[in-house]
């Protein structure tokens, strides 16, 4: 039996639609299998490429973990779920869907903080008064924690946040959020602003390969072909 | 995943005993703090940074709880719990396990599960003397298990806090550097800014705001900022109330009218922070500096050569000591001495033994004020490493 390529590509929503039409615009046809139980699918004419569909959130682990050569996810749940994530593993192609940036939002009303230097002098303040530390909710404990310390940003807690997370000042659960917007609506409507420099992560879909997967030179060229083809689909409008 | 927690298990138990029986001679009562522990209470006192390396997790009813990645916090709580006034004088000891996570590409000596054995004293209030109870009853605790061969390495914090109490400067700033210390790029980086462009915290706030506020009447500022955002259709509200918002508006407004920190002020502070030296030269060259400058930290100089008496009236060995302003860069509960044992086979990046003075770790764990602690912490694998590569 020869080693198949393993892709995992998302499992339902917006996300599986656009990665299906991309694959289908480099001429690459997915096809679901026929049994409805099975995740599993293939690419019209290669073979040596099994895809998996998989929930977005897990694709990242199972890069992480090497259980996948490839995946299609966000580069900040990508990045969210690893440390060293350059380390383990590699961002072949943007896929130009799923934009989306990681910002660092406050409430409007907060006139005296405008960037990510401000929030210290804030926090060291906000936890002789409140005596407790400032709180901030978001599900991207790992950017936080690391954004945060390369700002020198130290007087805080994570509150962790799996949804309407703009909703959590507004609430007294936390005191600030980090999270992904595009257009910055919902967080205007929740009276919050984005901080000058607070976009900790412009995102995108990518196709990421991971360093930990078991590597053949055959699949090492099967997964750069495949890069090479949806790159270039990429170029052409 | 390993089989074994601890290799040589055996000897490692045979020294926390001998480690634990010298601590007992100096009066210490032996506890045995719990290995699972609330997560918030380790997260409130050391802050976030502690979550990338600790294991935290979720028990059946949702409450956070983490294995211990240190022991003198848990310790604190013991002695909380004995004396809820936090005004006796207690000394503890304890010997186990600590758990850090450990990445993937971690040296295969980093260990996730390493073992301590510890001394902490509370509520001594002779600061210089409790300093030297610890570090002698350390030495004495490595000596009993064979170890000679070892040298001191410490710092002050206290001389910092005396260093920047000393120049004309706001307190604001004072608060931010002191605050800043622990993390060495923002301390520079914020020592920068002071100097280059102090007005840089008010960058972009409305200048005709700004010119209305003024430090010496927050509470008509406090109108003014509502005013304004009033006047601007901006909604008050979160946990963080006006009175607080005007207050990081009147530091901008304040820092916008403060000159710049001279130079020769951050050049002394960074001068402090690089010297290194064998405690008496490093005091001496200090001393120059401070006299130079005309920055009067007799007291504190006073105290630290007050402690270096006491710590060679102990019978510590301060011939081959070291000193250095910027050491102790560790855990940011310290604020006073803070010290390493270290062995030549293992060297300075991984000391056999190390510790400092904590004093405002009680109130942070739920104290009902500061008190007067110091303790210390035996690394016991590594003293069997040091152990072994000396005998061989």
């Amino acid at each position: 039996m020869t080693d198949r390529l393993l892709l995992a590509v998302p499992s339902k929503g917006r996300l599986m639609d656009r990665c299906l039409e991309t694959f289908a615009a480099t001429g690459l046809t997915i096809n679901k299998s026929a049994s409805a139980r099975d995740y599993r699918g293939t690419i019209a004419g290669r073979p040596e490429i099994e895809v998996h569909f998989v929930s977005s959130s897990e694709i990242a682990d199972r890069l992480r973990r090497g259980v996948v050569h490839l995946g299609i996810t966000g580069e900040d749940l990508m990045r969210e779920a690893t440390d060293d994530a350059d380390a383990r593993v590699r961002f072949l192609a943007k896929l130009g869907f799923g934009h989306a940036d990681v910002v660092v939002a406050v409430p409007a009303c907060w006139l005296d903080v405008r960037t990510l230097a401000d929030l210290e002098p804030m926090a060291m303040r906000f936890r002789s008064r409140h005596g407790h530390r400032v709180r901030v909710a978001t599900k991207y404990l790992n950017l936080t924690r690391h954004h945060f310390a390369r700002a020198g940003v130290a007087s805080y807690r994570i509150v962790e946040s799996h949804g309407a997370t703009e909703g959590t000042p507004a609430s007294g659960l936390a005191e600030l959020i980090v999270d992904i917007t595009t257009t910055g609506e919902t967080l205007r409507a929740n009276g919050l602003k984005v901080l000058d420099d607070g976009v900790l992560l412009k995102s995108e879909a990518n196709l990421i390969a991971s360093n930990d997967a078991r590597w053949t030179p055959s699949l090492d060229a099967a997964a750069r072909d495949l890069a090479l083809a949806l790159a270039r689909a990429m170029q052409s409008p | 995943m390993t089989p074994e927690s601890t290799q040589h298990f055996d000897v490692i138990e045979d020294y926390n005993q001998r480690l634990t029986a010298v601590f007992r001679g100096a009066g210490a009562e032996l506890v045995a703090p719990s290995i699972i522990q609330p997560a918030g209470l380790f997260l409130d006192v050391v802050g976030e940074s502690l979550r990338g390396r600790t294991y935290v997790f979720t028990d059946p009813e949702g409450h956070e709880l983490c294995l211990r990645p240190d022991l003198t916090v848990p310790v604190c709580r013991i002695y909380l719990d004995r004396d809820p006034t936090g005004r006796s004088a207690q000394r503890f000891c304890y010997s186990g396990p600590i758990f850090r996570y450990q990445p993937q590409d971690a040296p295969k000596a980093n260990a996730r599960e390493t073992r301590q054995a510890g001394y902490e004293v509370f509520g001594v209030a002779n600061r210089a003397e409790a300093d030297v109870d610890v570090v002698a009853t350390t030495v004495a605790a490595l000596r009993h298990t064979g170890l000679s061969d070892f040298t001191l390495h410490m710092g002050d914090l206290g001389l910092l806090h005396a260093i920047l109490d000393a120049q004309a400067m706001p307190a604001r700033w004072r608060q931010r550097l002191a605050h800043q210390f622990w993390r060495p790029d923002a301390f520079h980086n914020e020592l920068k800014r002071l100097v280059s462009w102090p007005a840089a915290s008010a960058e972009g706030i409305d200048p005709a705001l700004l010119a209305q506020l003024d430090p010496t009447k927050p509470d008509e500022a406090e109108t003014h900022v509502a005013d304004f955002l009033a006047h601007k259709s901006i909604d008050l509200f979160g946990t963080r109330e006006l009175s607080e918002i005007t207050a990081g508006l009147l530091d901008a407004a304040a820092d916008t009218k403060s000159g710049p920190l001279p130079k020769a002020r951050a050049d002394l502070i960074e001068s402090y922070v690089a010297i290194a030296g064998t405690p008496a030269q490093a005091i001496d060259t200090l001393e120059k500096l401070a006299a130079q400058h005309r920055c009067d930290i007799s007291g504190a100089i006073a105290q630290y050569r007050a402690r270096l008496a006491l710590l060679g009236s102990a019978g510590v060995d301060l011939s081959a000591a070291r000193f250095s302003g910027g050491f102790g860069r560790r855990f940011e509960y310290y604020t006073g001495f803070v010290f390493d044992l270290v062995s030549p086979v293992l060297g300075d990046k991984s000391p056999v033994a190390g510790g400092g003075r904590y004093d405002s770790l009680l109130a942070a764990v739920g104290g009902p004020a500061d008190v007067p602690a110091v303790g210390a912490s035996v690394y016991t694998e590594r003293l069997r490493a040091a152990l072994v590569g000396a005998a061989s």
